[in-house]
């Protein structure tokens, strides 16, 4: 079943000189249930104006979007879904604690639930020594941890991030990385906009690439990474008269008795086979390959 | 909206500024002394001061509040989140909106509470001719109230399709300045005295009369200081004015925020 589905969206905003400007170009594409998405693209591809269609904050010029079969101008086609947008601001008189109570009653959590979910919540983002600090004094990295907590507070079923990842150090973004997995163990919905291949590679199953305002590409994350193998790296333990049975491999390099071979995706069996004759040793093994960041540069250039 | 309306609450108590402004309250210390320089009505000048404060006090608050809080959770980008949420943007303004006036209402009660007892420190010192008609006196603020009220949502109508504080707040400004003047310049026009004056004049001056807000029907102040007695239908058609007048502006405001793009 789709939990997003994006029909035909147009975004043409105007300029306060009257020009146009054609942010999403009949966008199409669809979000399945369970599934984790990432929507990648370079800076000003149209990410956020999608995201900003999807959660009601902009209004098509044309096409529609639905949540759950819902049309998103209306309020309850929201009821269950989480959004961060990218570089969040919150009330910043307020507490973490206090805005997430704010969070779950407009979610209409049950009001016996709302402590226990932001107790949970706020261990979870490790924020819960800050619990009873205003978030004026919150560094830019707590503040996007804020903004992932008041997204899991109310446990919705779809979660729509928009650049999740942005301004965390390397420990949060793991964090941010292991809860996204978590969602997806769970069955939830997680679609999430990116610049960065590495976070799609890591945690997506399908990734949606759109450069200035259209689609260009949505494909299966793991298809994509198999079909980028170009050859492996072969590391041997030998002595150098067992390798003259591979001669027709040349060595990459040589460590006293071990050595390093490259050996392309199509030559790979024959190879091996010519190993075992030797009846060297097979020390380390390493897939090469195209990564994502090749095949969305590719596609943007 | 009840949701909105608590956090609104909540983040105007804890607004430095507000602070600032109630701390303006304490000038009603110096009442009694100012009024005793007065050797006659020491008691009316006690009253008048009193109420203009309360005034004083409440038009900054109504500018502050009004002109600021809506347009800064747009301009500071604490809308995204919220409005993403299920509960519609017109729950959102109106729940921010009554937060602010009920703010309002609750200063005003509070300066009131402490007029009373300025009164009556002045009147024990020097006693009025007449009796204090206390009714009077608190229907007075009510209505001073209510007519900043109206200033706020004026500054939301602005807010809702403000780009920047200037619209907001010194169009609310305008509507305070407009509103008291309205009805001196109706007259005017109207009175059997003016000449020079064509028919289409006077009748464009009295469709804008009939549009923009008319502050001087909120203002009892004469009544309470000189016990002026004010009828019964006076005062319901003030509030029926309020009431009707209040959800027009707003019910804009919501149109117009309904349609506004957040970029």
């Amino acid at each position: 079943m789709k939990a997003l589905e994006i029909h035909n969206l147009v975004k043409i905003f105007k300029t306060k000189k009257g020009q146009s400007v054609h942010a999403l170009n009949d966008l199409s594409f669809d979000v399945m249930q369970g599934e984790v998405f990432g929507f990648l693209g370079p800076n000003g591809a149209g990410k956020s104006t999608t995201i900003k269609t999807l959660v009601g904050l902009i209004t098509p010029s044309s096409g529609n979007a639905l949540i759950n079969g819902v049309p998103v101008s209306t309020g309850t086609a929201r009821l269950k879904v989480g959004y961060l947008p990218e570089n969040p601001a919150f009330y910043d008189y307020l507490t973490p604690e206090e805005y997430l109570t704010y969070v779950a009653r407009s979610f209409l959590v049950p009001v016996a639930e709302v402590p226990r979910c932001i107790e949970q919540t706020l261990k979870l983002l490790e924020l819960w020594d800050a619990r009873k600090r205003q978030m004026r004094s919150f560094s830019k990295g707590m503040v996007q941890r804020v903004g992932l907590a008041q997204v899991l507070v109310h446990d919705p079923d779809i979660y729509i991030l928009d650049e999740p990842m942005s301004g965390l150090d390397p420990l949060g973004r793991s964090l941010v990385k292991n809860i996204i997995l978590e969602l997806k163990n769970r069955g939830k919905t997680v679609f999430f906009s990116t610049h960065i291949t590495d976070d799609v590679e890591k945690v997506c199953d399908r990734v949606g690439i759109i450069v200035k305002g259209s689609l260009v590409a949505v494909n299966n994350v793991e298809n994509l990474l198999k079909g980028g193998v170009e050859g492996y790296l072969v590391s041997l333990q030998s002595a150098d008269s067992t390798l003259q049975n591979l001669a027709p491999f040349s060595v990459l390099r040589q460590s006293g008795t071990i050595f390093e071979y490259y050996i392309p995706k199509d030559g790979f069996n024959r190879f091996m086979e010519l190993v075992i004759r030797s009846g060297s040793e097979v020390v380390l093994v390493e897939t090469r390959r195209k990564n994502l960041e090749d095949y969305f540069l590719s596609l943007v250039k | 909206m009840l949701n909105h309306f608590e956090i609104t609450f909540k983040s105007i108590i804890r607004d430095r500024i507000f602070h600032g402004i109630i701390f303006s309250a304490l000038i009603f210390l110096l009442i009694p002394s100012v009024a005793t320089l007065s050797m006659r009505q020491a008691t009316e000048l006690s009253m008048t001061l009193s109420l203009s404060l309360i005034s004083f006090i409440l038009l900054l608050l109504s500018l502050f509040l009004g002109g600021t809080h809506l347009w800064r959770d747009i301009e500071r980008r604490y809308t995204y989140p919220v409005l993403s949420w299920p509960s519609s943007r017109s729950a959102y303004l109106v729940g921010k909106f009554s937060g602010i006036a009920a703010f309002i209402f609750l200063v005003a009660l509070l300066l009131g509470g402490v007029a009373v007892l300025t009164v009556l420190i002045t009147a024990g010192i020097y006693p009025p001719e007449r009796p204090i008609v206390w009714n009077l006196f608190f229907l007075s603020i009510f209505f001073d109230a209510c007519k900043y009220i109206l200033i706020v949502a004026f500054a939301f109508l602005f807010s809702s399709v403000a780009t920047s504080f200037f619209l907001p707040v010194f169009g609310s400004i305008c509507i305070y300045f407009v509103g008291n003047a309205s009805q001196q310049v109706h007259d005017y026009i109207n009175a059997p005295a003016t000449i020079g004056i064509s028919s289409i004049t006077k009748n464009m001056a009295t469709f804008v009369y009939y549009i923009l807000p008319n502050f001087s029907a909120f203002d009892f102040k004469i009544n309470a200081v000189y016990r002026v007695p004010i009828q019964v239908s006076g005062v319901l058609m003030t509030g029926v004015y309020f009431v009707v007048y209040l959800c027009m502006v707003i019910s804009v405001a919501t149109l117009l925020f309904e349609k506004r793009e957040m970029n």
